[in-house]
């Protein structure tokens, strides 16, 4: 994995974003490497990753975040179920638009939901994990992309 | 006009469901899994179907798979991530009538459903 890679997983977070109805803007921070203390929000989604690579994609957020796209999505009332839902979503659209670049054998897993800091995450002892940051009606959220070098091959 | 929506995601189904209902479509079923939508087609032969591909269980291919063997000529709209040209011609060769990748828009789910209903 390298920062080229990471490009497809920015494009594919900013996709996501853009597509909520709002007239205010999404701000994509620069990407950068975190091997320790990731920085955990209340709601993970967690995608794990195998065929071509090997490791997980994940988005976390806090429920206030969440709150407010459902809200943009006309979901009423938001419940902590619809909030796990979504976050589980999320984190699979932003997985499954990456196989524009890495293709058909870039195969993601259902996605799995963590209120636990993270604690159940696969994360491959091997490699690199990447943070994005996302700054969206003023909360921030995080994109983690922990995959192995394989998805180079 | 009668619809199934299958999708692991509640708030995706409620979304297509209610973007559908803008085009006075309201008899419409949901299904979360492809066990439980081949069940709920093979009863009630739906006019249209979304169907999501990564699902827990059944598959959204091996779902589209079972509901051809059941109507050749059924309508299958896949709404999935996974954004890329080979799954998506797979699908077409399957059976499937369309492909639309998420995240989708209200008009691009209702101009998609609109083509697969005048067709």
């Amino acid at each position: 994995m390298n920062d080229q890679d990471i490009e497809v997983f920015i494009t594919s977070f900013r996709r996501y974003f853009e597509s909520i109805k709002t007239d205010l803007k999404v701000v994509i921070e620069p990407p950068y490497i975190k091997d320790q203390e990731m920085p955990f929000l209340e709601y993970t989604g967690i995608i794990k990753i195998d065929g071509k690579a090997h490791g997980a994609v994940c988005f976390t957020a806090n429920g206030q975040m969440l709150g407010n796209i459902l809200d943009r999505l006309n979901e009423a009332p938001v419940n902590q179920v619809l909030i796990c839902d979504l976050v589980g979503e999320i984190a699979n659209t932003v997985s499954g638009n990456a196989r524009e670049k890495f293709g058909p054998e870039f195969l993601i897993s259902v996605p799995i939901v963590s209120t636990d800091n993270g604690g159940s995450i696969p994360f491959p002892a091997d490699c690199r994990n990447y943070v994005i940051p996302i700054i969206w009606q003023s909360e921030r959220a995080y994109l983690f992309v922990c995959l192995s070098d394989s998805v180079l091959a | 006009m009668k619809l199934l929506i299958v999708d692991d995601s509640s708030v995706v189904r409620r979304a297509i469901e209610r973007d559908l209902e803008s085009v006075g479509i309201t008899d419409v079923d949901q299904a979360a899994t492809g066990e439980d939508a081949v069940s709920l087609y093979s009863t009630k032969l739906h006019d249209v179907v979304t169907l999501d591909i990564t699902m827990p269980g059944m598959d959204g291919l091996t779902c589209l798979d079972k509901i051809m063997e059941i109507n050749p000529s059924a309508r299958v709209l896949i709404i999935s991530a996974l954004r890329d040209k080979a799954t998506a011609v797979d699908a077409i060769k399957r059976g499937a009538s369309g492909f639309l990748c998420k995240p989708i828009s209200p008009s691009d789910l209702r101009e998609a459903f609109q083509l697969l209903v005048e067709d």
